[in-house]
């Protein structure tokens, strides 16, 4: 209890330094605002909201400011895709998916308002949870990971990539794992990290510096979506808004215990290395599903049905900053674009990690739920407007932010260049159905799984026990090849019978 | 097209990516051993223990991908992927659809690689702005071809007379894509007589781009393209010699 008042009052100190600097709610409400919108309009989602301010910000204004605005932009556009799914059946982010088979139902029966003023409450718990958890949970696991050495970083590293592109595949799970060794495979592009060896540069000078992180984030996240929304849609008719949009307070004390699980659903799922706030909504709804007493009424329109998927998903940030600030392996794809902005501005995360900039995050995320919870009943209906507004007219507005958002961090042509190249493959991927996470979560961790994995070697003289004579690092062998003797029939019949025999 | 018509469009195209994967993991395995492996001393360190090889991970990672590209290929015959391959609809081939990425990405292509290094990235961005509005709201193929065909134009233009970096500064690419401009707004216009979206294109077109660009240059002091476009020039100069002597005194 003591080392949680120690926390407590840590925090207390940093949420008092951040609430009383006047730029902070600058940046605050002009984020979230951008993250709702970003969140509202089916076609932008949370990562690209996220990618296209670490562009922006990236290394131009203070650390302490740019963590501001890519954590508010964060956490306004998971709660901004609560919009379209309930006024328009459309998720305006994969993460409210879930929110729309409860949602639009309730709107339809011109519940709309109280749907709305749910979902706002339960989105700024969810993002307390999450917080919360943050705070105590990230300080556990840095005391665990000061003993992580090369051979786990190294195992973590490919669990993270194994996992995401598992659970990250609409498909085959092959193409998950696909997607995450080509995401690898870019990152071999260079100097190797240990002896300056250059690796597939084809002679190009740009090349032996490797792939920069933002143009590739830029490429993969917001070039394919420009593409595939830039056609003619006719949005459905919106819902007519009925009621008024206020917490109720009734409603959500009599679904606090769904609020409580949810929450610790979604934080426990945004903890597991590269799995976004769309995986935490779905299994917080399948569980719903399972154990509430009103199962049976999920996608009637049941208030539970929305408060499981809507309390996880927001709940998921804070979880997903875990893995991230621990261990330097992003828990979501819009995670994935905070380490690139950590990058640029060359802080490290992980257990070297300055402590001062996690309690610095606790404080954001705080106030910027508070941000949303007031922009979410108060100007509603603004983004009950932005709804309106064509994929189309917005599309290009977007392509000229990524392109001078990925040019100015680099500052060159060739990260254009890059940027293009990567779209296209990253496109052509979506459509055949390969999940984009993994690429990216192999780019940004492909690095570091190089050098630890060749570093362990090294410092065992080339012996493969190295991974498993310490027991953490034998734990993570023992998952990787859990992830993928899961996939393969004729193991999982194997392990099916054992199992039988020994029960 | 109902579920087991799309399971099998997926194979198909699964079949191609599976060949097209096994290709280019054989091409990188084949160029990882230029990388030494085994006794070579490189960069000025011993190499001579195969775990210090920077072709350690890299053969790794292109091997698994060969692999998996061969259990791809398994999963894509075993179910049919094979049998539709060479047939456009079994591979899903749409033709209006293949247009209109045809099209976006001659757009895009020519935005970045000719128009963004060469021309005022206002004038870049505002015939782009202009272009994929105009082109693809209603979905109307022409448009989009139009659309595409003044891009094309206004990048080829800038990359033929202006190729190497010593010319990027000069401003005849910049006035052709001021002119291309001008015209695809005014069309816009007479073709979209009564939309509301055809009226707010120039506004966007020129507000977006000159907003961006703006704030990135003096309010975050950053490096954008092409400093010594046409607008921008001007910009520059009247912000730092008639605008900010003002509050800088």
């Amino acid at each position: 209890m003591e080392f949680v008042y120690s926390q407590l009052s840590g925090f207390g100190g940093a949420f008092i330094a951040v609430a009383l600097d006047p730029l902070t709610y600058l940046y605050l409400v002009s984020s979230v605002f951008l993250g709702i919108t970003f969140g509202a309009l089916p076609g932008l989602t949370a990562t690209l909201a996220v990618t296209i301010l670490t562009g922006f910000f990236g290394n131009k204004i203070p650390l302490d400011y740019s963590l501001i605005a890519l954590l508010g932009a964060y956490v306004g556009a998971i709660y901004g895709g609560s919009y379209p799914s309930i006024l328009l059946n459309i998720p305006g982010t994969a993460a409210s998916a879930a929110t729309a088979m409860d949602g639009y139902p309730l709107a339809k029966s011109g519940r709309g308002g109280e749907a709305l003023g749910l979902t706002t409450t339960a989105s700024f718990i969810g993002t307390l949870i999450g917080t919360f958890a943050l705070l105590v949970f990230v300080w556990v696991l840095l005391l665990i990971s000061q003993n992580i050495a090369s051979p786990e970083k190294a195992l973590l590293a490919l669990f993270g990539i194994l996992l995401s592109g598992t659970l990250m595949s609409e498909d085959l799970v092959i193409k998950g794992w696909i997607a995450g060794l080509i995401g690898l495979a870019m990152a071999m592009v260079g100097l190797d990290p240990l002896l300056s060896e250059p690796r597939y540069t084809f002679g190009w000078s740009y090349m032996l510096s490797g792939f920069q992180v933002v143009p590739v984030l830029m490429g993969a996240f917001a070039v394919p979506q420009i593409i595939e929304g830039l056609r003619h849609m006719e949005l459905g008719r919106s819902v007519a808004l009925q009621g008024r949009i206020l917490p109720n307070l009734p409603a959500i004390r009599r679904h606090l215990p769904t609020i409580t699980r949810s929450g610790v659903i979604g934080t426990g799922v945004g903890a597991l290395p590269g799995v976004g706030e769309d995986v935490a909504g779905w299994v917080s709804y399948g569980v719903g599903k399972t154990v509430s007493k009103d199962g049976k009424n999920f996608g009637k329109g049941s208030l539970e049905g929305l408060l499981s998927s809507e309390t996880a998903n927001n709940a998921c940030i804070g979880g997903a900053l875990i893995p991230l600030l621990v261990l330097g392996i992003p828990g979501s794809p819009p995670a994935a674009a905070l380490m690139a902005a950590f990058k640029i501005n060359n802080v490290i995360p992980g257990p070297t990690i300055d402590p001062a900039i996690i309690l610095h995050v606790v404080a954001i995320l705080v106030l910027a739920s508070l941000t949303m919870f007031i922009l979410g009943l108060f100007t509603a209906r603004i983004f009950i407007k932005i709804l309106r507004i064509p994929q189309t007219v917005f599309l290009p507005v977007v392509m000229v932010l990524t392109t001078i958002g990925s040019f100015s961090v680099g500052g060159g042509i060739n990260d254009l260049y890059l940027m293009l190249g990567v779209g296209f493959v990253a496109y052509f991927m979506s459509l055949m159905k390969y999940p984009i996470a993994p690429l990216v979560i192999g780019v940004i961790l492909g690095g570091l799984f190089d050098e630890t994995f060749r570093r362990s070697l090294y410092l065992s003289d080339g012996d493969p026990l190295a991974f498993v004579s310490r027991p953490g690092a034998g734990i993570l062998l023992a998952l990787n090849a859990a992830l993928i003797l899961g996939q393969i029939p004729v193991a999982r019949r194997m392990f099916g019978s054992l199992k039988r025999r020994l029960l | 097209m109902n579920s087991s018509d799309n399971k099998a469009v997926m194979r198909a195209q699964d079949f191609w990516a599976a060949l097209f994967l096994f290709g280019v993991a054989a091409f990188f395995i084949w160029r990882t051993t230029f990388i030494p492996l085994f006794g070579h001393n490189r960069a000025g360190v011993s190499g001579a223990d195969w775990y210090n090889s920077a072709a350690l991970v890299p053969l790794g990672i292109f091997g698994g991908l060969l692999v998996l590209s061969l259990v791809l290929l398994t999963i894509s015959i075993r179910e049919g992927g094979a049998r539709s391959a060479l047939s456009a609809a079994g591979i899903g081939w749409n033709r209006a659809e293949a247009h209109r990425f045809a099209t976006l990405a001659a757009i895009l292509f020519f935005y970045i690689v000719g128009l963004v290094p060469r021309v005022d990235f206002i004038l870049a961005s505002g015939l782009l702005i202009t272009a994929l509005i105009f082109g693809y709201h209603h979905g109307h193929a022409r448009r989009m071809s139009l659309a595409a065909a003044v891009v094309a134009f206004a990048g080829s233009y800038a990359v033929v007379r202006n190729l190497p970096q010593s010319d990027w500064g000069r401003h005849d690419d910049d006035l052709v894509t001021l002119a291309l401009w001008i015209c695809l707004t005014l069309w816009a216009l007479v073709q979209g007589r009564g939309d509301r979206v055809a009226r707010v294109i120039p506004a966007i077109a020129v507000a977006a781009p000159l907003i961006l660009v703006c704030v990135m240059a003096f309010g975050f002091r950053q490096n954008v393209p092409n400093r010594g476009g046409l607008i921008f020039e001007q910009i520059e100069y009247h912000y730092y010699v008639s605008l900010k002597p003002l509050w800088s005194r």
